[in-house]
């Protein structure tokens, strides 16, 4: 097989260069920068976007969090731990009789497929759009209750 | 099987139109497991009585009309109280069965919380699996829900959620027809009904968390367990109990390297599904703050961390001397390759037979054993045995403390068969409840009662003696037995009919009273002459594996009580505790102070904190018995393995390693590489134990005869 030095390398090669001058002079009118300048500029995210979970305050302040443990259930990649304990009378933390003690996700486990989202039955843990989750060592990877939880209403 | 069912009259049923044979009057709920189906119940349980209350186990039943045609009839019936009978035709699987179903579980949830995310039975509860099999996807009920109070503490162990109750009765009905107490009954009516102590008094029961696992719902759950875990949290793996020699088969639920609760598992043989308080709630030591988890090795006044090798360097040092200057005392829960190790270590490294597993006021000597006197065994009996035993004799033994699982055994058989059971104790105990005579004799009359009740067993004909005996026991007449006991006349002749041919229980806790072997020989005499059976059963873990073991100085060694004093005179130079805090076992607390105090090198090996703790020379951490993976002898002989549940607590490892490794620094050998060829050495070595071997002992164990 013979191959046509013009037709076949340099024509396609010229084509394709001429895709790129017709958009280089586009630029201003019908395409708009692509990239954004992170992480002076950033981009809005899409609204289901799924990142670092929140655990969620009632606005009286109680957390809504009563350590079930349905997220640790239905979580595929097993990366969360819950320990429950009572509340009483004197430290309440949720409504029921029941709180999360200790809440701990192993974010490099962590798909994000927001299941543990889904089992919630209070609506207590959502994965929100804070997506800079990384760190220097292994450990600083278990999110724990006081990191997830969200701040006290004021 | 087959063999009960020629004996019994065969009808012929069918099941959604499969035609079967059935015991006559065997209920459907039970006959259509037979084909693989299942009913779904609430109140319905195999072991007790059927009392068709929460009307789950709705199927609808037919029988042939003149035409031949199935004919049905109007209403569903309840599968657990329906007997089988001839030509019964039933439908489980019908449009109809489905609505009524939907319909009775709809009603029990009218009232039913649904707070499954905080319940402690949520993900293994039978009321959720029954909705989501049979139930409806929705609620129609828009009014309020009953509100009664959440959380109320019913025991020290049990915790009562009144809101959650689907009156079901199982708990009621456990306290009367399994573990006899009678503690829990329904007040009120209808709706309200509500399961409850007499006067809202504690839950007093020796059997009490039976009713967590037997209770369709969260209603009754479990104190310790509370909001530990959830059942998709934990590692589920089968252990054996080892708080008592029963040897219950249990599921031991951890949770990442933590104990969190355990739960009957059904072996037939021993425990059928139940546990006793004692060893369900027993099992918390597991996560103490107080295990032992380094070698330490004492430095002046101080226990200094260690490691293994130093240790090892200083015990050597202290035993060199070997025979009778060195000891060993054994605890309740060492397995049997731990102990069969240990007398192998002293025995052929220390060229010593000091060593003794026993902790009872009276030690029996070598000339004492029963099989070398009398040509019996100490154990006769199994624990189904006593199912079918028609006449039992219960001696000196508070049977519902010391033995639960054989309790609830002798109890089942009293209940179902009508047992007669014959109760002789110093104290009230829980078997006078059923008993058909109860003898209380006064504290240390034990042997006179026995002699007793033999030379009016054989006054009556009922016993056949030498004429030896004969003299010997003329002077137990009834009368004298009657003064020097306290129990009247009249009851020993009514007794000695019931105690004749009986199968006679004792323990071993009978070795802390006086005259205790005369007692036990009487009392085995009285079982040989009147075709009875004898049995005093070992009392700790695996007391009576250390017997079968021979941890016991017959060799010409010294027994517990002459160790302890000869480290007092300073005879005995170096003691090692294998597993047992002498303080709680050893009746004289003082002889155990000063023998600790003045013997010249101690090593303790304990799994936790005890007290001869800060005596110790050498403190080597031991596993406990769920860290290791070893074998126990229940009571009546059965060899049941515990395969290793828990990860060994810092550097603990399991006693049987420790005389290993110990052994082969003194002396070069091959070491056993675990605990199954610690066993292919104790069946070569015990003659008993040759059908024991880690192929077979899973299931319900390997019985010893």
């Amino acid at each position: 097989m013979s191959v046509n030095l013009f037709k076949d390398v340099a024509k396609p090669i010229m084509a394709g260069f001429g895709i790129t001058r017709r958009r280089l002079q586009q630029r201003t009118s019908k395409y708009k920068d692509v990239t954004v300048q992170y992480p002076e500029q950033r981009r809005e995210q899409y609204p289901r976007t799924r990142w670092k979970h929140a655990l969620k305050r009632y606005d009286s302040g109680l957390e809504k969090c009563i350590g079930c443990s349905l997220c640790a259930g239905a979580c595929p990649a097993r990366c969360i731990y819950v320990e429950a304990a009572e509340n009483t009378d004197g430290e309440r933390y949720s409504a029921g009789e029941r709180y999360a003690v200790r809440y701990e996700i192993n974010m490099i486990r962590c798909i994000f497929c927001g299941y543990c989202q889904d089992a919630c039955p209070t609506g207590a843990i959502v994965l929100e759009k804070d997506f800079e989750l990384a760190n220097y060592k292994r450990e600083s990877f278990i999110y724990t209750k006081e990191m997830l939880l969200d701040p006290m209403p004021k | 099987m087959a063999a009960v069912a020629s004996e019994v009259e065969l009808v012929n049923i069918s099941i959604n139109g499969v035609a079967l044979q059935v015991p006559k009057g065997e209920l459907i709920v039970e006959s259509v497991k037979r084909l693989g189906l299942e009913i779904p119940i609430f109140c319905y349980h195999p072991r007790m009585k059927p009392v068709g209350m929460c009307r789950m186990c709705l199927v609808e039943v037919g029988f042939p009309g003149p035409d031949g045609n199935i004919r049905k009839m109007p209403k569903p019936q309840a599968g657990c109280t329906l007997p089988a009978s001839e030509g019964m035709a039933i439908f489980t699987d019908t449009e109809q069965i489905h609505r009524d179903r939907k319909g009775v579980l709809e009603f029990l949830l009218v009232n039913h919380p649904l707070d499954c995310p905080i319940c402690d039975r949520g993900g293994e509860c039978p009321l959720q699996n029954n909705t989501l099999f049979y139930g409806p996807s929705t609620s129609r009920f828009l009014e309020l829900k009953r509100h009664l109070p959440k959380a109320f503490p019913l025991s020290k162990y049990v915790t009562l959620d009144l809101e959650r109750c689907i009156q079901c009765g199982r708990c009621v009905r456990f306290t009367e027809e399994i573990s006899g107490d009678s503690q829990l009954a329904f007040r009120f009516r209808g709706a309200s009904m509500q399961p409850s102590t007499f006067e809202l008094t504690d839950f007093e029961s020796k059997f009490s968390g039976n009713v967590i696992e037997i209770c369709p719902v969260g209603a009754l759950t479990n104190r310790e367990y509370r909001f530990r875990a959830r059942p998709w949290d934990l590692e589920t793996k089968p252990a054996i109990c080892t708080v008592c020699s029963n040897g219950c088969n249990i599921w031991f639920d951890h949770r990442a390297g933590r104990m969190v609760r355990t739960n009957g598992r059904t072996n037939e043989a021993i425990n059928e599904e139940w546990t006793c308080d004692r060893g369900k709630f027993g099992h918390e030591f597991y996560n103490d703050s107080n295990r032992v988890k380094h070698v330490m090795v004492r430095n002046g006044d101080a226990l200094v961390e260690s490691d293994w090798p130093t240790a090892y360097d200083a015990i050597r040092m202290a035993f060199a001397e070997g025979g009778n200057r060195v000891a060993a005392l054994t605890g309740p829960s060492n397995s049997n390759e731990d102990l069969y190790l240990l007398k192998k270590l002293f025995q052929t490294r220390f060229n010593s037979n000091n060593f003794d597993s026993r902790w009872t006021t009276y030690l029996p000597t070598a000339e004492d054993d029963l099989q070398k006197k009398m040509g019996v065994s100490m154990v006769q009996n199994t624990i189904a045995d006593f199912e079918s035993m028609s006449k039992v004799f219960i001696f000196g033994s508070s049977l519902a403390d010391e033995l639960p699982i054989l309790f609830l055994r002798v109890r089942k058989g009293w209940f179902n068969n009508g047992n007669k059971v014959v109760v002789a104790s110093d104290k009230p105990t829980d078997a006078d409840s059923f008993a058909a005579e109860v003898l209380r004799y006064r504290t240390g009359t034990e042997s006179t009662l026995a002699s007793g009740l033999l030379a009016l067993a054989v006054e009556k004909g009922l016993a056949q003696v030498p004429d030896a005996t004969r003299q010997s026991l003329s002077k137990y007449t009834a009368e004298h037995v009657s003064d020097e006991t306290g129990v009247s006349v009249d009851a020993l002749h009514r007794a000695v009919e019931l105690v004749a041919g009986a199968g006679i229980i004792t323990s071993h806790g009978i070795f802390n009273t006086s005259q205790p072997q005369d007692t036990v020989e009487t009392l085995a005499g009285l079982a040989m002459t009147t075709n009875g059976s004898f049995n005093c059963y070992a009392l700790g873990a695996n007391d009576q594996g250390a017997l079968d073991m021979g941890v016991v100085p017959f060799g010409g060694g010294m027994d517990t009580h002459s160790i302890l004093q000869g480290c007092i005179d300073g005879t005995v130079k170096a003691l090692w505790l294998v597993g047992c805090d002498p303080f709680e076992l050893h009746p004289d607390y003082d002889l155990v102070e000063k023998a600790l105090e003045n013997v010249h090198f101690l090593v303790v090996m304990a799994d936790h904190q005890n007290g001869a703790v800060p005596f110790a020379s050498v403190l080597l951490p031991e596993t406990a018995p769920a860290e290791q993976d070893g074998t126990f002898t229940n009571m009546e002989r059965r060899v049941q393995r515990m395969p290793q549940v828990l990860a060994a607590k810092g550097s603990a490892k399991p006693a049987w390693r420790v005389f290993s490794e110990l052994a082969i620094r003194i002396q070069p050998e091959t070491p056993p590489f675990g605990p199954a060829d610690c066993m292919k050495e104790i069946a070569e070595s015990i003659p008993s134990y040759a059908v024991a071997d880690y192929a077979n002992l899973g299931g319900e164990g390997v019985l010893i005869r």
